[in-house]
């Protein structure tokens, strides 16, 4: 019987998934009139075991259960080299599992409701409407601490130069990247399907001589985030720490990943004492440094790297510096600064 | 036979002339749902939405071209919604399809009273670069929803133009401008009552108070219970109240940010007829910020 509480009455009539009843994905008793009867059994978030979807979506969500948005090896792949063998066994136990691993996405928190973040829950996307896609409501709740305001522009500067003409999260990244390809990979860096710029922007193709030079110059030296990042981003500092920060800047030095080129960094949130309370040292924490680099998504045309070579070759402007090195951090950070030359004229 | 030639050539006048007749009734710097709704096709109009852009794909009017507000305004330093660098604006506005000559209706969000002054900031921006024909459609996309207007999901993409700025000096100023012209110019404080008189502020602004001397000429009284704008006696006759009567007057408005005060500049040069009005862009997190800048109570 429909009382109106969750669900919009005229998406009972359109979309498929409620013909089949409430019961096959959440349980309990539609015959029951009685509330206490009728929801016994009932759960709540259906999708968070894959089978509830599988019954209709086999090849999606095989692929799903393999994906990085579902397994979140990601995040254990990143950290995993600062501990030693037995520390690893503690992290998967302790944190992983019941941390790391908690905060995988279903397939109901991207196509039903925004998934909670840090423990809030925005709800039910339209009352109860299963949408294909809907970056600014789905996207936005988990990656909209960093990625989305910077790219819609609400943390400072303009907004990321493909916004500003109309694209959204999907346009850039597609679907493969959030059901994954059917490989279990341990990192997004393994993802051969993922956004380049150089994808739609071809060298050569550009309209000024300057642009043409100056790319030419930087090819294979600078990231194209390197100049066309075109303001501060958000960094964590403190994070784990109990201390939550988020302080914006903007960092340019070498690649961690590919030391001869230059990029914009990110103060990463883990620092020596993030997994004190679960008793790991970290005996390995200097084997990675505290910044990484970061695709930051506020790219404009024009910055003040692309309107004057001596932001960076005299001014020095943004550069990773020793002072500005974190308190306690890794002594791998020092290997990522980078001190610019003056341009021979 | 003669005769009936000639009835044909009034007819054929008529039919070139009455289309245009109708679309000539549009101008700012109010624009009703009726008169945008009749104008859609004049090629001469540009409609202008600056909401988001998941908000304007979820629905808009018909031939609407997007170019969302944080491209107009951004954050530099410490103070917020400030002019973009000129050439990236020049960019925007030709991609948007808008010249000089252009006709241009923005459209924004009316959700509550803040949201009004996207589309009245946008207009003071494009009046700066040279576009003097800007309207705001009264009660934004809201009004045109509530009226039962058609809505388009397609994403409109202008034939982009040539944009080249020519400055109209002075609609934005700087603290020392505003500084130098103490006590000559006319200063208006627009933001509400609360706030001219220093009882309350927002917290991103360093301390409570106005500039010295500025009188209240508040946003909120612009506007409607249903978010439309008041009538012009009604409007005139509170700006004469704030602003005096003589229209060479020259009157310097401030908000916060320098964002909401737009609207009452817009109002006072485009439908009451002063001719010397300027935005002070720095506002209250400027000024206030200076210990060397005279302010009250």
């Amino acid at each position: 019987m429909y009382l109106g509480y969750v669900v919009d009455k005229e998406l009972l009539k359109k979309d498929p998934h409620f013909k089949m009843g409430c019961v096959l994905c959440h349980k309990g008793n539609a015959e029951e009139i009685k509330k206490e009867e009728a929801h016994k059994g009932v759960v709540k978030k259906p999708s968070d075991n894959l089978r509830t979807c599988m019954i209709c979506h086999k090849q999606i969500t095989d692929n799903y259960a393999k994906s990085l948005h579902y397994t979140t090896a990601g995040q254990r792949t990143g950290v995993m080299p600062r501990f030693s063998k037995d520390e690893l066994k503690t992290f998967d136990e302790k944190v992983f599992e019941k941390s790391c691993r908690s905060c995988h996405a279903s397939c109901g928190d991207c196509h039903v409701k925004g998934a909670p973040v840090s423990g809030i829950s925005i709800g039910l996307v339209a009352k109860h409407k299963f949408v294909k896609k809907d970056e600014g409501k789905t996207c936005a709740f988990c990656h909209g601490g960093r990625v989305y305001p910077e790219y819609v522009g609400e943390y400072g500067g303009a907004p990321d130069v493909h916004y500003q003409k109309g694209m959204l999260c999907m346009d850039c990244h597609k679907k493969e990247e959030f059901h994954g390809d059917g490989k279990a990979y341990k990192t997004k860096n393994e993802v051969k399907q993922r956004p380049a710029c150089k994808n739609c922007h071809k060298q050569g193709n550009e309209a000024k001589l300057t642009a043409q030079i100056a790319h030419r110059e930087h090819e294979g030296k600078v990231t194209c985030y390197g100049c066309h990042s075109g303001a501060a981003y958000r960094n964590c500092n403190d994070c784990h720490g109990g201390h939550s920060a988020a302080n914006p800047g903007m960092m340019l030095g070498k690649n961690p990943r590919d030391k001869k080129t230059l990029t914009t960094l990110r103060l990463i949130p883990t620092v020596r004492d993030t997994f004190a309370p679960a008793g790991i040292k970290m005996e390995n924490f200097d084997a990675l440094p505290n910044y990484w680099d970061t695709p930051a998504h506020n790219i404009r045309k024009r910055t003040d790297r692309t309107r004057n070579c001596d932001t960076c070759h005299v001014d020095r402007k943004n550069f990773l510096t020793k002072e500005m090195l974190i308190k306690n951090g890794s002594k791998a950070n020092e290997s990522l600064i980078v001190v610019p030359k003056p341009i021979n004229k | 036979m003669k005769k009936l030639q000639i009835w044909k050539a009034l007819l054929v006048f008529l039919l070139i002339l009455l289309p245009a007749a109708v679309m000539a009734q549009i101008s700012g710097p109010i624009v009703s749902v009726g008169d945008l709704e009749k104008n859609l096709t004049n090629p001469k109009v540009v409609v202008l939405d600056v909401r988001k852009v998941e908000e304007y794909k979820a629905g808009h009017i018909p031939s609407a071209v997007n170019a969302a507000y944080g491209s107009w305004a951004i954050k530099k330093g410490d103070l917020l919604n400030e002019l973009p660098p000129i050439d990236d604006l020049a960019e925007i506005i030709g991609s948007a399809g808008i010249n000089k000559d252009s006709m241009v209706v923005i459209i924004g969000k009316t959700d509550k009273v803040p949201d009004q002054f996207d589309m009245t900031r946008v207009a003071w921006t494009l009046k700066y670069l040279g576009v003097p024909n800007v309207a705001i459609l009264s009660g934004g996309q809201n009004q045109w929803v509530k009226e039962n207007k058609p809505l388009s999901q397609d994403m409109v993409k202008a034939k982009a133009k040539s944009f080249k700025p020519s400055i109209t000096d002075k609609l934005f100023v700087n603290k020392a401008y505003v500084m130098d012209n103490l006590g000559k110019a006319k200063i208006i404080d627009t933001r509400g009552p609360a706030f001219y008189e220093g009882k309350e502020k927002l917290a991103f602004v360093p301390k409570s108070g106005r500039i010295k001397g500025a009188v209240n000429l508040p946003v909120g009284a612009l506007y409607t219970p249903e978010g439309l704008y008041k009538d012009k006696a009604t409007l005139t006759a509170l700006a004469q109240k704030a602003a005096g009567s003589d229209p060479a007057k020259e009157i310097i408005l401030y908000c916060d940010t320098g964002k909401t005060c737009t609207s009452w500049a817009l109002i006072l040069t485009d439908m009451l007829g002063y001719k010397n009005v300027k935005i002070y862009d720095g506002s209250t997190m400027e000024w206030l910020a200076d210990p060397a800048a005279p302010s009250e109570p």
